[in-house]
């Protein structure tokens, strides 16, 4: 993403300026606002952000949350991850597959995860599985749409090879198939778990919202709880911060599980 | 269709490009018809074991409170409010994210500058900002359109400054040999070789735009699609939530194909930009 002026201008400190004077910049306007502009005493500011942090930190209130959130996150990314590659891989297989279920797929596939959510709360109530509903629907398409595009684009040859030399349907599939769109799984993958995670965050702050407050946790309804209840803008900072943090995590993971799992991609 | 396994993987002619446009060729329109026949048959089988009107309504009460709905103008007045809210996030963004995006892709000492900006809080979800953005907006119109604009920024700037960038030095150079000018380099050169990648940043912004303001609408707003789903769920009337679910799912289904086929309209000489 960034440019390699470093290069150009042959020094790496110009680079580090590059990289952290706007950011810094931002947070210094952002605190002398803070300190001698802001009306309001509840506004946020980096001293008093940082400080809540390590409150937060410290009372353990918001690692339980993020470890309740990633737990969903996890479990209905590996629903999706199992029944979105399997059907993938049928659907890529099979064209008359294809064929039947495409119109329905690509009907569902535009509406977003949070308008389920109504429904989600009528089926499942306003807990860890409604939560978890919603981050498997949106799990799920990117996961099933790149691995029918992998499958339909494995070289026919390979699958030609194995099948003339009289390897089993079953294995061509998994020995043969699989492993050659893998690429495209992965990427899959790595899309779904962005947006899973963006999910996750939506649909603990509806069904917070929509609780009454509630008891749903994970962090996504910890920020609602700060808007609504106590009011501490400083705390919803920290939680965006979290929340960006940990989507940037996740993509660099999956981008360097791509690169382990296919070396030969380099 | 077992026996079709193998052939079935190396049948040509038969790759479907997820992704593509759908062609309304006549066999197409019978399987899409086809399979929504079984689909709305199996969910009609499924509400008639169920039988719980509140957690899964028949098809065909569904439809029923579509035609209500839209009989009573209902439908329309949310519908307006929201496609409103959205056309205004999407100008805002397009009027914010295109000239910074051409300023970052031109400008290699502005890019290097402000591009870790841009890192830092791409990662922060529009739908993180909605507690935040509640408390200095309120609940009302600027919210969602606020959550909106900030989530087509992303997809807009970067697809912006990537399609400025990977203009053809060749085209850039042959027109400086032959005399042009800076402005005219911009304008006939520079905007027409960019402007496919900008209008798959555009896609993108939209689909973000259009997910994100169901969840904007329905935590922090009086109107729109998104509350008014929220709104017949708590009054437990189910065929009126679906009603509006399967709204949502249309105006987004339409405008990407709509989408799709202006950029096609628009940028004929940019066959094959992927996506």
């Amino acid at each position: 993403m960034t440019t390699a002026t470093a290069s150009v201008n042959g020094s790496a400190w110009r680079r580090v300026l590059e990289l952290t004077l706007v950011p810094l910049a931002l947070v210094v306007v952002w605190q002398l606002w803070g300190m001698y502009l802001a009306t309001d005493a509840r506004a946020p500011v980096p001293s008093r952000v940082a400080a809540t942090f390590v409150d937060l930190v410290a009372n353990g209130g918001l690692v339980g949350a993020l470890l309740q959130s990633l737990t969903r996150v996890v479990v209905g990314f590996a629903i999706a991850l199992v029944t979105g590659t399997t059907l993938g891989l049928l659907m890529g297989s099979y064209p008359w597959l294809r064929d039947s279920l495409d119109p329905i797929i690509e009907a569902f596939r535009p509406l977003a995860p949070m308008a389920i959510l109504p429904i989600v709360l009528l089926w499942f109530g306003t807990g860890t599985p409604a939560a978890t509903a919603i981050v498997t629907y949106a799990a799920f398409f990117p996961l099933l749409v790149n691995t029918v595009h992998g499958v339909t684009r494995v070289d026919r040859r390979l699958v030609q090879a194995a099948s003339t030399m009289g390897v089993p349907r079953t294995s061509i599939l998994l020995r043969v198939v699989l492993p050659a769109a893998l690429p495209s799984i992965l990427l899959g993958a790595r899309l779904s778990m962005g947006i899973a995670w963006t999910a996750i965050i939506a649909a603990e702050l509806g069904v917070g919202a929509k609780s009454g407050g509630g008891t749903s946790g994970g962090i996504g309804q910890m920020m609602f709880v700060f808007y609504s209840y106590s009011i501490d803008l400083n705390a919803i900072v920290v939680c965006m911060i979290v929340v960006g943090v940990v989507a940037l995590l996740i993509d660099r993971l999956f981008r360097i599980a791509e690169r382990r799992l296919m070396p030969w991609r380099q | 269709m077992a026996a079709n396994a193998t052939t079935a993987v190396t049948s040509p002619g038969t790759i479907a490009v997820p992704g593509a446009a759908p062609r309304f060729t006549k066999t197409r329109l019978f399987r899409a018809i086809r399979s929504f026949a079984v689909f709305l048959a199996i969910w009609w089988a499924v509400a008639a074991w169920v039988e719980n009107p509140i957690q899964l309504p028949t098809p065909g009460r569904v439809a029923t409170a579509l035609f209500d709905l839209a009989a009573s103008g209902e439908l329309l007045e949310h519908m307006m409010i929201s496609v409103t809210r959205l056309v205004i996030a999407l100008l805002v963004s397009v009027a914010l994210a295109v000239p910074l995006g051409f300023f970052m892709g031109l400008n290699a000492r502005a890019n290097a500058y402000l591009d870790p900006l841009v890192e830092l809080l791409r990662p922060i979800s529009g739908i993180a900002w909605i507690p935040l953005a509640l408390f200095i907006f309120g609940v009302g119109d600027v919210l969602p359109v606020f959550i909106m604009v900030y989530v087509a920024f992303f997809p807009l700037l970067l697809n912006t400054i990537a399609g400025v960038r990977n203009v053809d030095r060749r085209l850039v150079d042959a027109a400086r040999t032959m005399g042009v000018g800076r402005a005219a380099m911009l304008r006939k050169v520079i905007v027409p070789a960019a402007f496919p990648t900008v209008m798959v940043g555009f896609r993108l912004a939209f689909a973000g735009a259009w997910a994100a303001i169901i969840a904007a609408e329905l935590i922090g707003s009086p109107s729109g699609l998104g509350f008014a789903i929220e709104w017949y769920r708590q009054l437990l009337m189910s065929p009126k939530v679906f009603a509006f679910i399967t709204m949502i799912g249309m105006i987004g289904y339409v405008c990407d194909v709509g989408l799709r086929a202006l950029q096609r309209r628009l940028t004929p000489w940019a066959d094959g930009t992927g996506l």
